[in-house]
Order: structure tokens, then C-alpha cells, then sequence
């Protein structure tokens, strides 16, 4: 007990030294609190990330593998690669390894008495012997949600069979709401291949306002948004019977956790999906979120080493002088027969209550540097990772508008979390790093009897 | 010999001694000549040794191995008939031990209150109020609350010797060995010292083992221990 109160005591008693291993042990902390943070931080983004893009699979054609078998001939379009049909994609859905599912459904049609927006431009193309239609029929409403376009006349759907329509068609046809249009999109046996018209009935529900880039795509009539016409998914899957094919399906699969991404690659390769198609998650849109925050981590991880390791260096240094500056004062204490595991004791217990005290403060300052220190790394991590030219992932046919992944922009700022473990990690560091470098130098001065110290006093 | 006799017993020859020195020689790590050479020598409880001879003949040296702070070479140091080098010396020198350092080797940052205290609280002196205790021994010595209370650097070299003395004596050791405990004090107070110490001596039966180059120790010694190249006679 003495022992204690006799090191609260020297603490009082040699501020001047003490002041300064207490700088040190502060910068050490402070320093290492910050870098710390900031690795579990990203370590928890990444981990975060990791769930959410993990658990997104994009299937895809394999154009390696497809190439590799199916060597160009002359004459073959590209239109003829291996899809996921929508019969599958409504079958694969159907997954006991699904959490949740995105299903976007479109479908060329024309229409015998409607005008189409940029009509006879850009010409018709064949695709699988078929002409494609002027007008695209789709369930995709997410221009909505953006803003992108907003109802003008009318209302939402509310039934099957009803549809939105863009200001610029409903005045090129002169449609108002309630009025009837009739489209039409071919429907193919996939046996056999026989053809089928289907036949659409539709009322105009509303008429948008559309902001939307025209031409996302190629300047012709069924790649011009305007001539988007808004049907719901039932619409859409209700005109194709069994055994058809015809509809435009592509689905976003969400695993319920990514390590079932083998399994499920299994259930649906057991559901018929081609050889040809890759089942993946989004590796790319991943790494462009995650790779600055690695970077940063990694950029921490190595400055946390340095510290903890220049730290451990200096504060042993430290120790070894002011030890070295008390040799007389321990020889004292072993000349008045103090055992030498209770003088260790006591130098101990002064450097530990030192380095609580620079942990409450450490922990404080290195708290607060953390969120803009990291955020600086982090900006100039991000800057590095956006090259112009993002390898993308593979060709996704099904959909060209990109995964959500490319919906999510790069990590701007961290989101600081100071945990229990990190302080807990830093209060062991500390208290292994000061015993550590304490006891090195206790040991070696109480090596020696007593009459070694104190002749070598002057 | 009171303290040995406690069922009655006589006990042989060599259990008469507190202490004994059985042909010890000592040399300092990294030196090739020996300090001390064949020293023999034994003291008894309630009598007054002095230690004489020559500057630099040992005598420090040979109190160093008596206090336990070392071990001899060759030879023994018998504890109450146990070998020092056996003993747990930690334990000697708090409990069995006073001593009086020619360099004083008192806790220059605290003051004489908390040396003689911490002295105490090693030794694990079962006294309750070691301050007030701490107070009278020193008060004994000729010093005031006030002077006590400062720091050991803020003392003068007597004031700082009285200390020592105060902590040699304040556990109550069998053996009280001084290295020049007058050396910086004028005669008066030297006087005082030394009647302090002839009374631990002859009252409550200590050895007392003082080296100086005083007559006036020499003088009121029971006996006289000379030092002359590294070995130790009786008389002048
Ligand atoms: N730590 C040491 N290392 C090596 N030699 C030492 C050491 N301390 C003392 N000596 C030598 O040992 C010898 C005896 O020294 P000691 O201090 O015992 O002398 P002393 O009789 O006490 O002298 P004084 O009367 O001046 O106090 C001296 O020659 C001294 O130089
Ligand atoms: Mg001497």
C-alpha cells in the first residue's frame, strides 16, 4: 500500500521529468487513438460494404467463355448471346437464398395508328428475325423517384392496364388521359419458335413532364425516352405465356448473405441458366467505394505501426534515462531494504498512473483529430482511386443503366465510431507499451545489489 | 547476551556473537586488488566497536558488506550465526540492520519525516502513528518540525547526518554500524550524538559499530578495531 501512496507522492515530487514523459505518452496516444479509430472505422465501412455489395449478384454474360466456344462467324449478330429469360429471372427469384429482388421488364412494341417521336430515323434493325418496335414499354418508374419526371395530367397506375405516357407523345397523337391506345410486341415459342403477336390494351392514366436525357442511347424511336410507355409489371408478364419468350427481364438479385452466393450460382444453374452467364457480385462497383477506404486503411494500419513502434522506442528511451536518473534514488531504497520486485513495483505503478492520466487526455484529442484527420486521408485516397477510366465489370446486356452500385457515390466522410474495443485497445496498448518499456529498464537497474548503485552515484 | 538465552540454554561459544566475520575479502567488480583481505573479526550486542585506519584502507567497504549491501568474495559475515549470503538480505537491512551512511544516502526529494517513514513502512514497523514517532526521533537529534519538514537537498550536512542517524535507529535494528557519524558536526552536537549512541549501546544492548578518525569516538569505544591494508586488528 505504501507503495502506492509513495508513488503518488514522486509523482509530485519530480514534475519537471514527469511533465515530459507525459508529452510523450500523450503524443504517443493521441497519435495512435486517431489511427486507430480510423482503421476500425473503415475496417466497419468496408465490412458494411461488404455485406451490401456482396450480397448484390449480377448475372451476366460471360463474354470470355462465350467468345472462347462460340468463335464470331460471319453473318452472326451479337444480339444472339445468351439471356436470362424472364421466365427464369421470375424462377430464380424464387430462392430460398434471396432476401430481395429488383425486376426491370420491358418490352418493344408498335402501334398501327401512333406516331412515334424521331419516326423513320435511325431505320429497323432485325434482331433474331424480328423488327423492333417504335415504342418501348417499361416498369422502370425510378425517374420518378428522381425527380426526373413528374405526372402533368392524370395519376399514378392504379390497375393493370393502365399506362403513363411523356407531354411530347400524348401531343404528337393528341392522347389526353382516359384515352385508349392499342400496341403491339411479338411473342416467340421457345421451343419451336413460332411467332405470336400480343396485344396490348392500354388506357392513359397520366401524362409526365419529362427531364430526362432524350437519347441515352442511339438516335432512333425506341431508344428515345419520350417514347417510353409506363405499364406495371403485371402488364408486362401477363402477355407472355408459358413457354414464351420475348420480354426484356433483367433482375437484381439480393442474397440474404454473401456466402451464399455459391449456393444460389447452384440452385439456378439447376434452374437452367446458360453456361455462358457468370453469376457474380459487383466486383466493380465495390472496389471503386471500398479501394479508398482500404487505401486509408492500409495508409493507417502502417502509421499505427510506425507510432506504436517510434512510440515504444522513445518512451523506452525515456524510461531508461529517467531510471538511469534515479538510480541513486532506488539504490537508497535498496540500501533501506526494499525488495526489488516492490521498488519495480513502485516505478511501475508512477509510469502507469502517468499514462491514465495522457489516456484521458489521449483519447480526447485523438477522438476529436480523428474525424477531420481522416477525412483529409481519405479525400486524398479518393482522389487516387478515381481514375477517368473505371475498368468496368463484365457487359451486362440485361442491364446496360448499370448496378446500384454506380447509384452510390465513393465514400465522402467517415462516420467516426469510438467504441468500447477501441478504447479498450488503446488502454492495453498503452499499459503494454509503458510496462513493456518500463520494465527494461527497472530490471536492469535493480540487476545490481544495492553497494553497485549507490558507489556509482557521482 | 540476554536476547540468546531465552530457554535457559548456554549457547556454544560461536552463538556469543551478533556478528561474526570469518576471513572475508572483498574486491570491487572490475578491479584486480583486494579491498579486504582475510578479515575476521565478531561483535557482540551492547558494546561500542570504533573502525580506525587510513583514508581509503577499506573501512567504508567493510561496513558496506556488514550493512548486507553486498557479499564478500571469499570468506563469511555470520548473522546471528547465518550467513548473509544465505540470509534474505532485503530483510536484514530493514529490520536487523541501522546504518549510518558516510554519504548520508537519505531520499534527497522528500524530507526527513518521509525518509523516516518510508524507512519504517519497508521494514514493515507495526507502529501506528510512524509520523509522530518519526518526529520524535528526531526531535532527539536536535532537529525541529520545521527543519524536518523540508526537503533533504535543503539541509545542511548535519542536519542531513542527524537524519541518518534518526533513520538508522528508527526500526529498532540488533546492530547500528555509522560511517563518520560526527564527521560534519561541531562538538556539541557531536556530544549529543554520541551519548545517543553510547545509550544505545549500553541501554537497550545494541552493537554499535562506528568508523571515524574522532579521538573523542575512539575514545568512548568499548573497543578499538584498526584497518591497515585491507585487514583488521584489534587496538590503536
Ligand atoms: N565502487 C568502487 N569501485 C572500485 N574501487 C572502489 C570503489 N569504492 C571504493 N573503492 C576503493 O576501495 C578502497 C577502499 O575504499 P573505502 O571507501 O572503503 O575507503 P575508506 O577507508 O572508507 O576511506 P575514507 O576514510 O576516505 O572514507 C579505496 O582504495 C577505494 O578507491
Ligand atoms: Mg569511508
Amino acid at each position: 500500500m505504501y507503495i502506492l501512496t509513495n508513488a503518488i507522492k514522486n509523482l509530485t515530487r519530480n514534475t519537471g521529468r514527469n511533465v515530459l514523459a507525459a508529452a510523450v505518452i500523450f503524443a504517443v496516444i493521441a497519435a495512435a487513438v486517431a489511427a486507430l479509430i480510423i482503421y476500425n472505422t473503415a475496417g466497419g465501412v468496408i465490412a458494411d460494404y461488404k455485406t451490401r455489395f456482396g450480397s448484390q449478384v449480377v448475372i451476366s454474360v460471360d463474354i470470355d467463355k462465350y467468345v472462347g466456344s462460340n468463335p464470331p462467324r460471319g453473318g452472326q449478330s451479337a444480339m444472339a448471346l445468351p439471356q436470362v429469360t424472364a421466365a427464369q429471372s421470375i424462377s430464380f427469384a424464387d430462392s430460398n437464398y434471396i432476401r430481395e429482388y429488383t425486376m426491370r421488364v420491358s418490352k418493344d412494341v408498335t402501334g398501327d395508328d401512333l406516331k412515334a417521336i424521331d419516326e423513320g430515323s435511325g431505320g429497323v434493325f432485325p434482331m433474331g428475325g424480328n423488327t423492333l418496335g417504335d415504342f418501348m414499354l417499361t416498369n422502370n418508374f425510378d425517374d420518378f423517384e428522381s425527380g426526373m419526371r413528374y405526372i402533368k395530367d392524370g395519376g399514378p397506375i392504379m390497375n393493370s392496364g393502365e399506362c403513363l405516357i411523356s407531354e411530347e407523345f400524348a401531343d404528337l397523337n393528341g392522347l389526353k388521359t382516359g384515352d385508349k391506345i392499342e400496341l403491339f410486341g411479338s411473342m416467340s415459342n421457345a421451343e419451336d419458335g413460332t411467332k405470336r403477336t400480343a396485344t396490348y390494351s392500354l388506357t392513359v392514366a397520366g401524362i409526365f413532364y419529362d427531364f430526362t436525357d432524350e437519347y441515352p442511347g442511339m438516335r432512333m424511336p425506341l431508344s428515345n425516352k419520350r417514347n417510353e410507355i409506363l405499364v406495371s409489371t403485371e402488364t408486362l408478364t401477363s402477355s407472355m405465356l408459358e413457354g414464351e419468350s420475348g420480354l426484356a427481364v433483367s433482375a437484381v438479385f439480393y442474397l440474404k448473405d454473401p456466402q451464399m452466393l455459391a449456393d444460389f450460382e447452384a440452385e439456378i444453374r439447376g434452374k437452367g441458366l446458360s453456361d455462358y452467364m457468370a453469376v457474380r457480385t459487383d466486383e466493380a462497383g465495390y472496389n471503386r467505394i471500398v479501394a479508398p477506404v482500404e487505401g486509408l486503411m492500409g495508409f493507417t494500419l502502417t502509421f499505427l505501426i510506425i507510432i506504436l513502434a517510434l512510440g515504444a522506442a522513445i518512451i523506452a528511451l525515456l524510461c531508461s534515462i529517467a531510471i538511469r536518473e534515479r538510480k541513486y534514488e532506488i539504490g537508497v531504497l535498496r540500501a533501506m531494504g526494499m525488495k526489488k520486485k516492490r521498488v519495480a513495483l513502485g516505478l511501475w505503478a508512477e509510469l502507469i498512473m502517468i499514462s491514465c492520466l495522457c489516456l484521458c487526455f489521449g483519447i480526447a484529442a485523438g477522438t476529436l483529430a480523428a474525424e477531420p484527420i481522416g477525412n483529409t486521408l481519405l479525400a486524398e485516397q479518393t482522389k487516387a482511386a478515381q481514375t477517368p477510366d473505371v475498368p468496368r465489370g463484365p457487359i451486362n446486356l440485361n442491364n446496360p443503366r448499370g448496378t446500384e452500385a454506380d447509384a452510390i457515390p465513393p465514400l465522402e466522410q467517415l462516420d467516426i465510431r469510438v467504441g468500447t474495443p477501441v478504447i479498450m485497445q488503446i488502454i492495453g496498448m498503452t499499459v503494454c507499451l509503458v510496462s513493456f518499456a518500463g520494465f527494461v529498464s527497472i530490471g536492469k537497474i535493480t540487476k545490481y545489489e544495492p553497494i553497485k548503485i549507490l558507489s556509482e552515484r557521482n | 547476551m540476554k536476547a540468546m538465552n531465552i530457554d535457559g540454554i548456554d549457547k556454544p561459544e560461536n552463538e556469543k556473537y551478533v556478528l561474526s566475520l570469518k576471513n572475508i575479502s572483498y574486491k570491487y567488480e572490475k578491479t584486480t586488488k583486494n579491498v579486504l583481505k582475510n578479515v575476521s573479526a565478531d561483535f557482540e550486542t551492547g558494546k561500542i566497536y570504533s573502525v580506525i585506519g587510513k583514508s581509503g584502507s577499506g573501512k567504508s567497504t567493510l561496513l558496506s558488506l556488514i550493512a548486507g549491501l553486498d557479499v564478500c568474495t571469499e570468506g563469511q559475515i555470520l548473522y546471528r550465526n547465518e550467513d548473509l549470503k544465505i540470509l534474505d538480505r532485503d530483510e536484514y537491512r530493514a529490520k536487523k540492520i541501522g546504518v549510518i551512511f558516510q554519504a548520508f544516502n537519505l531520499l534527497t526529494n522528500a524530507n526527513a519525516i518521509e525518509n523516516i517513514v518510508l524507512s519504517m513502512q519497508i521494514s514493515g514497523n507495526e507502529t501506528r502513528d510512524k509520523t509522530g514517532c518519526a518526529y520524535g526521533l528526531l526531535q532527539k537529534m536536535g532537529i525541529d518540525k520545521e527543519t524536518a519538514s523540508r526537503k533533504i537537498l535543503k539541509l545542511s550536512g548535519g542536519e542531513q547526518q542527524r537524519v541518518g542517524i534518526a533513520r538508522a535507529v528508527s526500526n529498532d535494528p540488533d546492530i547500528i554500524i555509522a560511517d563518520e557519524p560526527t564527521g560534519n558536526l561541531d562538538t556539541e552536537t557531536e556530544s549529543d550524538v554520541l551519548k545517543i549512541l553510547t545509550s544505545l549501546a549500553h541501554e537497550s544492548g545494541k552493537c554499535v559499530i562506528i568508523v571515524t578518525h574522532s579521538k573523542k569516538v575512539s575514545s568512548i569505544a568499548d573497543c578499538v578495531l584498526t584497518m591497515k591494508d585491507g585487514g583488521l586488528a584489534a587496538g590503536k
